[in-house]
């Protein structure tokens, strides 16, 4: 394997941890806020729905713009 | 519902784990089937539905009864002629109003459920007030606040039988 390949793969594999940490982050964050502690249903109902909708967006949103963020602070000249 | 779940996926967790039951993952229908139940308009209409037979039925079983009974020049057969009739046109009646009912009440029910992101007492209280404040709007602004606060007891009360504490 030339050496582009091989640092391109390693990053991919970077790039992949993050995802899945931030996704088991987001998970266990709106979990936390939004599943009710009564397991009487199999099912979400309407309002754990929600939540979860809007929980997920803003996880989404605010790691967007802290993201933004800190690439702006490691390249300024960017 | 628990046969139809996932049966080409979820067999990998048990390959490495005998002992583990198989996890049964929901499919794609599982999703849309839950996400059609929990649509406002579809359970607006199912509950309106559902209030209408009901009170087709309660009609029926406590409307039978017709003053015409105490009427002697009557012969037998007309008055049970007139008071089906009369239990037929009430049950119709009680059915409407209780499709009405269920119908404001499970929409307004979901909409603030889904407004509010919360799953407790309060969205019962603010639906069952809603619902009986509009119904018993007509007599005013004094009825509508009894209606509402009469309404939104009552939803309470059913709703803590039916949970079961």
């Amino acid at each position: 394997m030339p050496k582009g390949g091989e640092e391109a793969v390693n990053m991919a594999q970077q790039e992949m941890e993050f995802r899945v940490d931030m996704f088991s982050r987001l998970t266990a964050a709106c979990f936390e806020k939004c599943i009710g502690r009564s397991y009487k249903d199999s099912e979400l109902n309407v309002g754990e729905n929600s939540c979860i909708d809007r929980c997920v967006a803003k996880y989404w949103q605010v790691t967007g713009i802290v993201g933004q963020m800190l690439g702006g602070a490691q390249f300024p000249g960017k | 519902m628990e046969s139809s779940r996932g049966g080409d996926e979820g067999d990998g967790a048990s390959a490495s784990s005998p002992s583990a039951a198989p996890v049964q993952h929901y499919t794609r229908q599982d999703y849309q089937a839950i996400d059609f139940h929990n649509n406002c308009a579809v359970k607006t209409i199912l509950s309106g539905v559902m209030g209408g037979g009901m009170g087709l039925l309660m009609g029926f079983l406590f409307g039978g009864y017709d003053p015409c009974f105490a009427d002697e020049a009557l012969s037998m057969r007309q008055k049970l002629w007139i008071s089906t009739k009369s239990a037929g046109v009430r049950s119709l009646q009680m059915a409407k109003g209780f499709a009405l009912v269920g119908a404001i009440y499970s929409g307004t029910e979901c909409i603030v459920e889904k407004a509010r992101a919360k799953h407790d007492m309060n969205n019962t209280v603010i639906a069952g007030c809603i619902t009986g404040g509009s119904l018993s709007a007509k007599g005013g602004p004094r009825a509508a606040c009894a209606g509402c606060v009469g309404f939104a007891a009552f939803s309470v009360l059913i709703d803590k039988v039916m949970q079961g504490d």
